[in-house]
């Protein structure tokens, strides 16, 4: 599993991603944005090819995870989880934003 | 009158001409006689206590006098307002005089839910499910839960005052119908809501062919909440103030958040209903008035606004566990779960050379510094364990 930030990239294994997904488009820079920071405007982006779908990262050939204040990351190829990382509010919990 | 959008008439303050004239539209299409009388008053509570006296028994007629609540506690807005030719001159300034006016039966299915149910029907028919919900979604749906929340705390307030009444009348019997409180909430829940009814109003503009919503839509326009009976129509104004913060709820530090022309106002910080003193206490907090304050809800609050991390520092607070992912740090709260929380440190530098610290709050029963920060991320200490960190 890779960590970037407040998101973390867990491995799966392809027979556990649900069925019906649906493709998210890519922003206007023909990225896939796995996470927008609220507070800076900046984001976790994958600008290769690959498919994001609720929280499901398919990289058919690997990829680079990007972002302006982190380093980026080499993924191998193959099914992802996408974790945003949340904070305890007692009661329930949030989002953490950057 | 600059002519408001529908998100604006939610919370659009101060005086309005014309919602008298609105009231009897509203009658007419639903196919009613005009109200014989219109009694405009100042705030939903002066609306609520009158209502509740001229529709309530004897008990709450008379516990409200005794109380003095018609005669001074709203005297004030009262006293104004009914000397200016409504021909209601002194009329509430003595309990008896207003019980010789009946107001009737309420009508407020026929005046609002009836044609509301007809236009919503209408443009079903017409949209078909998936065509009124996407319609719903993109108009009142987006403005239901500002005026929502203003509505809940609005009926808690003023059942809270029934409720203090009560208490100080020492009439808090069994008898549901012989509590102030009570009846006071129950009384809400006949009330048309005026501006608050904007979000199922603003779905259905802009439908050619749904008609019947125009006095409704006049007097949501124009005022506050409303009681409409056989033969008598009371109106409400809207609030004199009302402070939002960036994400739309109720706040003010210095003052109510919320207030009407009576007098009757609503303290709330970033949503939250708080005592009138609260906000003056947020700008001079230390942790030992933030340890000492008994309410849980308002003590989050206070930590919030001063911060977890400073709250950290300034209490004396000692690192419980540490590794390679971060520290846990731990207070106990009177009364409270305590409070846990990580410190991490972001792996890529800043272009300083440094690096940044941030604290996130993790459940009580967290005991490891991993465990922790695995949970941040909804997995168990032994699950995490990342092979590259930026």
């Amino acid at each position: 599993m890779y960590r970037q930030g407040d998101i973390l990239i867990v491995p799966m294994p392809e027979a556990a991603v649900p069925g019906g997904l649906r493709p998210q488009p890519r922003d206007a820079r023909g990225r896939l944005v796995l996470a927008h920071g609220e507070a800076t405007g900046h984001c976790h982006a994958i600008p290769g090819p690959g498919t994001l779908s609720r929280g499901f990262l398919h990289l058919p050939e690997g990829g680079r995870l990007v972002h302006e204040e982190h380093d980026a990351i080499s993924l191998p190829k193959g099914w992802y989880r996408v974790v945003r990382q949340r904070e305890y509010v007692p009661g329930s919990h949030r989002v953490v934003a950057d | 009158m600059a002519t408001l959008t529908w998100e604006q008439v939610t919370v659009a303050t101060g005086h309005a001409e014309g919602a008298e004239e609105a009231v009897r539209q509203a009658y007419r299409e639903a196919g009613l006689a005009e109200p014989e009388r219109v009694l405009v008053l100042p705030s939903p509570l002066a609306g609520a206590v009158v209502a509740a006296w001229l529709t309530g028994g004897e008990t709450v007629r008379a516990g409200l006098e005794r109380a003095g609540l018609l005669r001074d506690g709203l005297g004030r807005g009262l006293g104004g307002l009914l000397t200016d030719g409504l021909g209601f001159d002194g009329l509430l300034t003595d309990g008896r005089r207003l019980g010789s006016l009946d107001p009737g039966r309420s009508v407020r299915d026929a005046v609002r839910t009836g044609p509301w149910e007809r236009a919503r029907a209408a443009a079903y028919a017409r949209l078909g499910h998936a065509g009124w919900a996407q319609l719903w979604a993109e108009t009142g749906g987006r403005l239901w839960p500002q005026a929502e929340r203003l509505v809940s705390d609005l009926r808690r307030a003023i059942a809270d005052r029934g409720a203090a009444l009560d208490t100080a009348l020492g009439t808090d019997t069994d008898l549901a119908a012989e509590r102030f409180g009570e009846s006071l909430r129950n009384v809400t829940l006949d009330a048309v809501l005026g501006q608050h009814d904007a979000p199922w109003l603003s779905a259905f503009d802009g439908l050619g062919g749904v008609d019947g919503l125009g006095g409704l839509k006049r007097v949501a326009e124009r005022a506050g909440w409303w009681w409409p009976y056989e033969r008598l129509a009371i109106i409400t104004g809207r609030p004199i103030e009302l402070h939002l913060d960036d994400l739309g709820r109720p706040h003010r530090a210095d003052g109510p958040a919320l207030s009407y022309a009576d007098g009757f106002a609503l303290h709330a910080w970033h949503g939250m209903p708080v005592p009138p003193e609260f906000g003056a206490t947020m700008t001079v907090l230390t942790p030992e008035r933030i340890r000492s304050e008994a309410n849980t809800e308002l003590r989050r609050a206070m930590l919030e606004h001063f911060g977890l991390d400073r709250y950290l520092a300034e209490s004396g607070a000692q690192p419980v566990h540490s590794d390679e992912t971060g520290v846990l740090w731990r207070i106990e709260l009177p009364d409270d779960e305590p409070l846990a929380m990580v410190e991490v440190v972001n792996s890529t530098p800043e272009p300083d050379g440094t690096s940044r610290t941030y604290f996130l709050r993790v459940p009580p029963w967290v005991r490891r510094a991993r465990e922790g920060v695995a949970w941040t991320f909804g997995l168990t200490e032994d699950d995490y364990r990342p092979q590259r960190e930026t």
